[in-house]
């Protein structure tokens, strides 16, 4: 089954590991994150800020600065990503793998009219002419579903609405066909009912086009009803990686477990008492060797400050990282525990409300 | 979508802040104008907690401005302890906004970065001294502590501080004059999901020790309901709905209310999801529609939304209002 599933991955991503050397330390951004997606496939990653998802989307489309060191295996469609860069394949990114961000104002050109943009890339990757191109151009716009495209063509950004300009981003990215196409927060910037039309228009791109999607959000909810599967980052790894029900429902990770408890949900009567998490995401600079998430993890016990859990399970199954799992025998002993004794073993104060049973 | 009209004002209660016929406008050149507020009526009760949602540019975050005078306001009355705050000018004015305190979406570009966060805290008291509670170490020891940050930090400066310790410094400066009524404009926007949950709790104990009435702007649906008792729904400077936090988000009246409902990424479970969509684009606050000012989206739509504006009218006898002439039927399995 994890042989067949390897096989089949369009992209397979091998203990990725970035760091940022500053003047303070080395950022430990990126570490040993590994993961596949097999073609056709969407994989939500979630995370809050310093998680490490940007980053892992900026290495997978080369966008990081040069300072960054990066290590690790990214083998998209048989082809060694991380090699396409040094061999000057420039017409790699933006023609098989493209990228949506989260601000479409600063991600369009203000003194360009939008079916320029558009064409532009038409252009350059694929050698269009410009009156070909202008016409496709017309063509992906009325795709993406904006009005008069006719019309939009000769628009400049600020012209349009905050949703419609991320149309044309989307429009962009999906010019020269690409074959995975990564959304990074495309939905921040806009409001909830721009935003349903968004993930809408994107779900049925991806499956008219069979094209594979990586979708980056901070909001557990947007993942849910988009992707086959998503996976939870923090302090820059991999903790838990899920089809959405399971994540959903049975969480292992306790950052998971107490991520999915802390967020208002609209189903629950108002004033209902949330469950915080206690602390905030740690630094990146000279991390101790133990879980970045154990001093903030009810389930604490002495083995997870000794060393870092890694992350395992059945690959395209359920996957986790922690020595003491939620919802699982091992993970109610530790909680027990640490209960009786009112403390974990990192020193967090814990009572007997909230966390998981 | 209209909402004028006096019906969701309320007298049977102790009402702190009474909002009648609200309306702002700001010009935009060449003699046009953006109706950013149009004819809002509604009144906060003493402890009581009101959420204003509405997407970008229906005019909520002018609407809690307004009552705190950040901006002009063109017609109606603000109705304060007896006193129009929309009329108060000068030393009066002044002498009434410690009580209507301010928390800002970004935390950190609102505390002065030059200052020490134990002089950001403690400047209200300075200039009110005396008359608003004493200026003492031991008092501003006791907000930072109630908020939860670390005496010991006093020194630092607002850049040492993370996001969500930097919200809970600007509601350290905000209770310290002891306020009546805290206006917190998308307080948690801005902050990481598992800092939220801190904050919002935090807002809670807060309302609960010092007694406070709150208005909470956010356009984050489950947020709002989360803290608020009651709910104004927004749009393009109307209201189209005021209720029960509960009651309106199990039984939406308005088809916004609905729609808005619906798009949440996980929709509550009674809301009909298939119907509730909305299409189009935000009209112009500049021009808004003649009739109800929804009628450009909405799937109910008649001729009679594009000529006559709905007015505010209540469910049975309940604390429930909504501007629509043709409101979503209330389904009777849920």
């Amino acid at each position: 089954m994890a042989g067949a599933h390897v096989a089949q991955a369009q992209l397979s991503v091998r203990d990725l590991t970035v760091r940022f050397p500053t003047g303070r330390g080395t950022v430990q951004a990126v570490n040993g994150v590994t993961f596949d997606l097999a073609r056709g496939a969407s994989l939500g990653i979630v995370g809050e800020s310093g998680s490490g998802k940007s980053v892992t989307a900026k290495t997978l489309m080369n966008l990081l600065p040069r300072t960054a060191e990066v290590s690790g295996d990214v083998i998209f469609e048989g082809e060694d990503v991380r090699q396409l860069a040094e061999q000057g394949r420039e017409h790699f990114w933006g023609v098989k793998m493209t990228m949506v961000f989260q601000d479409p104002m600063t991600s369009l050109n203000p003194v360009k009219k939008c079916g320029e943009q558009i064409a532009e890339t038409l252009r350059y990757h694929l050698k269009r002419a410009k009156k070909t191109a202008l016409a496709e151009a017309e063509d992906l716009l009325a795709q993406v579903g904006i009005p008069e495209p006719g019309k939009r063509v000769d628009q400049y950004p600020h012209e349009l609405s905050g949703g419609l300009r991320q149309r044309v981003v989307i429009a962009m990215a999906l010019a020269c066909e690409p074959s995975l196409l990564i959304a990074d927060e495309p939905t921040t910037a806009v409001d909830v009912t721009v935003q349903k039309h968004l993930l809408d228009l994107l779900d049925t791109l991806r499956r008219d086009r069979g094209m594979s999607m990586i979708l980056i959000t901070h909001d557990l909810g947007v993942a849910r009803g988009r992707c086959d599967e998503i996976a939870v980052m923090y302090a820059g790894r991999l903790v838990e990686r899920a089809a959405p029900q399971t994540l959903f429902g049975d969480s292992r990770h306790p950052y998971t477990d107490a991520l999915l408890r802390s967020i208002p949900r609209i189903d629950q009567p108002s004033h209902t008492r949330l469950e915080p998490i206690p602390g905030r995401p740690p630094e990146l600079i000279n991390p101790p060797e133990q879980c970045a998430y154990a001093p903030r993890c009810r389930f604490a016990q002495a083995d997870c400050l000794e060393s870092i859990p890694q992350i395992s399970g059945v690959a395209g199954m359920h996957e986790f990282a922690c020595f003491h799992p939620a919802n699982t025998d091992r993970g109610r002993e530790a909680l027990a525990a640490n209960l009786a004794l009112g403390r974990t073993a990192a020193g967090l104060e814990i009572t007997g409300s909230g966390g998981s049973s | 979508m209209a909402g004028s009209g006096h019906a969701p004002l309320r007298e049977d209660l102790d009402v702190l802040l009474s909002v009648r016929d609200l309306e702002v406008e700001f010009p935009v050149g060449k003699g046009a104008v953006v109706h950013a507020v149009s004819s809002i009526s509604f009144d906060v009760a003493e402890g009581e907690t009101l959420g204003i949602v509405g997407e970008s540019g229906c005019g909520k975050s002018t609407v809690a401005k307004s009552i705190i005078r950040l901006n002009d306001i063109k017609g109606g009355t603000v109705d304060y302890q007896g006193h129009d705050l929309a009329r108060l000018k000068g030393e009066e004015l002044r002498r009434l906004r410690p009580d209507l305190q301010m928390i800002f979406q970004d935390p950190i570009s609102s505390l002065n970065p030059r200052r020490k966060i134990r002089q950001v805290i403690s400047e209200g008291l300075a200039v009110w001294g005396a008359e608003r509670g004493s200026w003492s170490q031991s008092r501003i020891e006791e907000l930072m502590l109630s908020v939860g940050i670390d005496p010991k930090f006093g020194d630092r400066r607002a850049h040492q501080f993370s996001g969500g310790q930097c919200q809970r410094i600007g509601i350290a400066r905000a209770l310290a004059l002891d306020p009546k009524v805290l206006i917190c404009d998308e307080p948690v926007s801005a902050l990481d999901v598992s800092v939220q949950a801190q904050v919002l709790n935090l807002l809670e104990d807060m309302k609960k020790r010092y007694g406070l009435t709150l208005l909470f702007i956010s356009h984050d649906l489950s947020v709002v309901k989360n803290v608020s008792d009651r709910i104004i729904v927004m749009y393009l400077g109307k209201a189209c709905e005021i209720g029960n936090a509960n009651e309106l988000y199990e039984h939406p009246r308005h088809p916004y209310t609905r729609a808005l409902l619906a798009a949440v990424p996980e929709p509550a479970p009674t809301v009909d999801v298939s119907e509730g969509d909305i299409s189009g684009e935000l009209p112009s606050p500049i021009n808004p529609p003649v009739g109800c000012r929804f009628n450009t989206r909405c799937s109910h739509a008649t001729e009679v939304c594009f000529t006559e504006e709905p007015a505010m009218q209540r469910v049975g006898d309940s604390d429930h209002y909504f501007a629509c002439h043709h409101p979503v039927a209330v389904s009777i399995n849920a």
